[in-house]
């Protein structure tokens, strides 16, 4: 086979695989990429949070479900940073856009609540959502 | 060739041609009775001497459990919770009873994932990547085992036998840094397919319900 026909091969074999599949429901960004790097590289933790951020505001500014689990890992990071009002309100979204996440969320809920009430001179950030990185 | 070699090797290519729609099926009768709507992915168990291997793979496992339509929760927010429980260890998460850990955050099954072969092969010209898999999924309310699956892939670049695999991952893999990563997704995807080895539509999925047909188990 030669070469250019091996290219066209492989590429109708994909999108053939990619038919029966991978159809998904949802936007993931780079979810998966980012979380992989932050795992090869601990310090790689921005990028991270970066993406959780860009899937929530991709799905919002299309009206789609954000996927399941981003609003808490985000929450979650904000969390990480001291901004418990804004992880409280993430985790909020997530209990409410996912039903089944109920229990778990507002253990999370309470969570950042104790945290705050330890540490209740947290500097003012901007509101939940507003932007970090532009 | 004889009528029963070429039925055979009939058969053969249509199963090859045929294969993402249908697979041979499993007994789907304890997991349709389950009704998992909310799958708590654990952190992976490693059984090789790969030790970044756990928390790589851990990263491909959310989005294709979540695309079957199944509430996933947040891998990462779960795993650190774990570890800040005492929980570091994934065997101690494995070994822990299903149902106290999913009760714990409100899931409904737990899926068990250990990595069984993550290894590059330097070959003289070229390197062979092989991952091995076990998935496990368990029910949250009686801790039974409601669903299996088993995947093992190899890929090795300008060998003519990666076949389709090899197609789809020849651009990743370089002999300086082995990549197993498409490999991993690679597996998820099999694992989780269905028709084939993987879950039924959750309730998220349009087809949710419609497509087990009336018999569980086909």
């Amino acid at each position: 086979m030669n070469r250019p026909t091996l290219l066209l091969t492989s590429a109708a074999l994909l999108v053939g695989l990619q038919g029966c599949a991978r159809q998904t429901m949802y936007s993931w960004g780079d979810y998966d990429e980012a979380l992989y790097a932050h795992y090869k590289n601990p310090q790689d933790r921005e990028n991270f949070v970066a993406s959780l951020d860009a899937v929530i505001r991709d799905a919002t500014q299309r009206g789609e479900k954000v996927p399941p689990g981003c609003f808490a890992e985000y929450g979650y990071a904000l969390m990480e940073e001291g901004r418990h009002d804004d992880a409280i309100a993430y985790f909020q979204r997530e209990r409410d856009q996912w039903p089944e996440s109920r229990v778990f969320m507002e253990k999370m809920i309470r969570n950042a609540e104790q945290k705050r009430a330890k540490t209740p001179s947290t500097p003012a950030k901007g509101p939940a959502g507003a932007t970090r990185r532009s | 060739m004889s009528r029963h070699a070429r039925i055979s090797a009939a058969a053969a290519i249509l199963a090859l041609l045929s294969a993402c729609a249908t697979a041979p099926r499993k007994d789907y009768s304890k997991f349709v009775a389950a009704q998992p709507r909310a799958i708590l992915i654990v952190p992976v168990v490693n059984k090789t001497v790969n030790v970044d291997a756990a928390d790589y793979f851990l990263s491909t496992l959310p989005i294709p459990v979540a695309e079957r339509g199944y509430y996933v929760f947040p891998v990462n927010l779960v795993k650190r919770l774990l570890e800040d429980d005492g929980l570091a260890d994934a065997a101690l998460v494995h070994g822990a009873d299903p149902g106290r850990l999913c009760a714990l955050f409100g899931a409904d099954a737990a899926l068990y994932v250990s990595i069984e072969k993550w290894e590059a092969k330097y070959l003289v010209v070229t390197t062979q990547v092989n991952v091995e898999f076990a998935y496990v999924l368990k029910d949250g309310k009686t801790g039974e085992t409601i669903w299996t699956d088993h995947e093992a892939m190899t890929y090795q670049p300008d060998s003519g036998g990666g076949g389709i695999i090899g197609a789809m991952v020849a651009a990743a893999v370089t002999k300086a840094s082995p990549n197993y990563m498409p490999l991993a997704r690679q597996a998820n995807w099999k694992a989780l397919s269905f028709p084939g080895p993987g879950f039924p539509a959750g309730p998220y999925r349009p087809e949710f319900g419609k497509d087990l047909g009336a018999d569980t188990r086909l």
